[in-house]
């Protein structure tokens, strides 16, 4: 079961449209940080990644778990979201 | 499951492009039922291109991510419906086209084929080992990671320059590595100038890209390059590579459908493919010119073409 999301995106981000556009068609809310506004959170996408780039996805389950997506991929978003 | 409940459209548009949603607006614009199946960005590689200067319309420009949404509103307003996922073989099947994808089977009675192209890789050593760890394919996406950061950027067409452009916003230094010469348009090639001026960017023509070096959790911290003869080390953070396309075709390979001998797709004048009734339209086509105005031009031709096609055909019965 998921808990929480959280997305980490920019300004310019085509992908980060489509990840958002998934979660909406999927009927799933999310919490938004936006690298552009936020700068100085870049770091915690780095450090939750192990990439610079975005988006970075962080699927937090039940049990407190949490699964990272990095860029739009839906072979591994679409399972980390059951 | 049966056959009876494979969901069956009159057209199915594979792809979410410029090419694709401008077909999209002239079929369901009339009552052609139409749905478009992308794997990637709705909007295509003109989705994550910083500034779009040439698409006619826009004096200004216009930024790729707004010309996306913004063709996608309007394919969405006359009824087009865009669905996420993977197509991953196309079956003629006389008077309907089966489509294998990732989220099921589905018929249609003529196809489009509008996928595009992605960005090549250069092949490398290092470029695999640091992708997304300091190796990038895309400056909207990636460039806000490098504010005040050196960065390398390869390639001399208009996408090199383009995003490198776009990249001097965060970057305190590019070294931009051309192969051989400049191919970027000269408007392009006058706004970089002024950077080249200021000393925030520095063009090495005749610069072969050799290898990517990093350190493993730090990332990377140099591209090695070759310049007549001499070996040449870029000391950066970054590095984004910009050169060339290759076709969005793999998913037609088993097909009866032509492609050439890069792998684009062969039409005739009319856009149709070696199969009746699938049509190939925008940068997928082999010939086609790489150009948003014009990917949105064969779109709208593909579209007319189908309906020709559609008109002369009964509407099949579904066994």
């Amino acid at each position: 079961m998921v808990k929480n999301i959280t997305i980490f995106t920019s300004n310019t981000c085509a992908y980060c449209q489509m990840v958002k556009k998934y979660l909406g068609a999927k009927g799933m809310s999310y919490d938004e940080v936006n690298i552009d506004e936020h700068p100085h959170r870049q770091a915690e996408a780095m450090e939750m990644s192990g990439a610079s780039t975005v988006p970075v996805t962080i699927v937090t389950k039940g049990d407190d778990s949490k699964e990272v997506v990095v860029g739009y991929n839906l072979a591994k978003l679409a399972p980390a979201l059951t | 499951m049966s056959d009876n409940k494979i969901p069956e459209h009159d057209v199915v548009i594979v792809g979410a492009g410029p090419a694709a949603l401008t077909a999209a607006i002239y079929t369901t614009r009339e009552d052609i039922d139409t749905l478009l199946f992308e794997r990637g960005v709705v909007g295509g590689l003109a989705a994550v291109t910083d500034k779009i200067d040439n698409y006619p319309g826009f004096p200004d420009g216009v930024e790729g991510l707004k010309l996306a949404g913004d063709l996608q509103k309007q394919a969405e307003r006359f009824g087009a419906v865009i669905e996420l996922g993977d197509i991953t073989a196309i079956e003629d099947q006389g008077d309907w086209k089966l489509l294998k994808t990732t989220e099921g089977d589905m018929k249609a009675r003529a196809v489009l084929i509008a996928t595009g192209s992605d960005y090549k890789k250069i092949g490398v050593p290092g470029e695999e080992e640091f992708y997304a760890r300091g190796v990038h394919y895309c400056a909207t996406c990636d460039g806000a990671f490098y504010r005040d950061k050196r960065l390398v950027v390869v390639g001399g067409g208009n996408s090199a320059f383009q995003e490198a452009l776009f990249l001097t916003r965060f970057a305190s230094h590019i070294d931009l590595l051309v192969r051989s010469t400049v191919k970027a348009s000269d408007v392009l090639e006058d706004e970089m100038q002024k950077f080249v001026d200021e000393g925030k960017v520095t063009v090495h023509l005749g610069t072969t890209t050799d290898e990517i070096i990093g350190e493993k959790g730090k990332g990377v911290t140099k591209v090695i390059g070759t310049k007549n003869g001499k070996k040449i080390e870029f000391p950066t953070d970054g590095v984004f590579v910009f050169v060339g396309l290759k076709p969005n075709s793999q998913f037609v390979a088993n097909s009866k459908i032509v492609l050439d001998d890069v792998g684009f797709v062969k039409t005739n004048p009319d856009l149709e493919t070696a199969v009746p009734g699938v049509f190939a339209a925008g940068d997928i086509r082999s010939g086609a010119t790489m150009q948003i105005a014009s990917a949105a031009g064969e779109g709208a031709t593909a579209a007319l073409k189908i309906r020709e096609y559609l008109e002369v055909r009964p509407h099949p019965v579904q066994n």
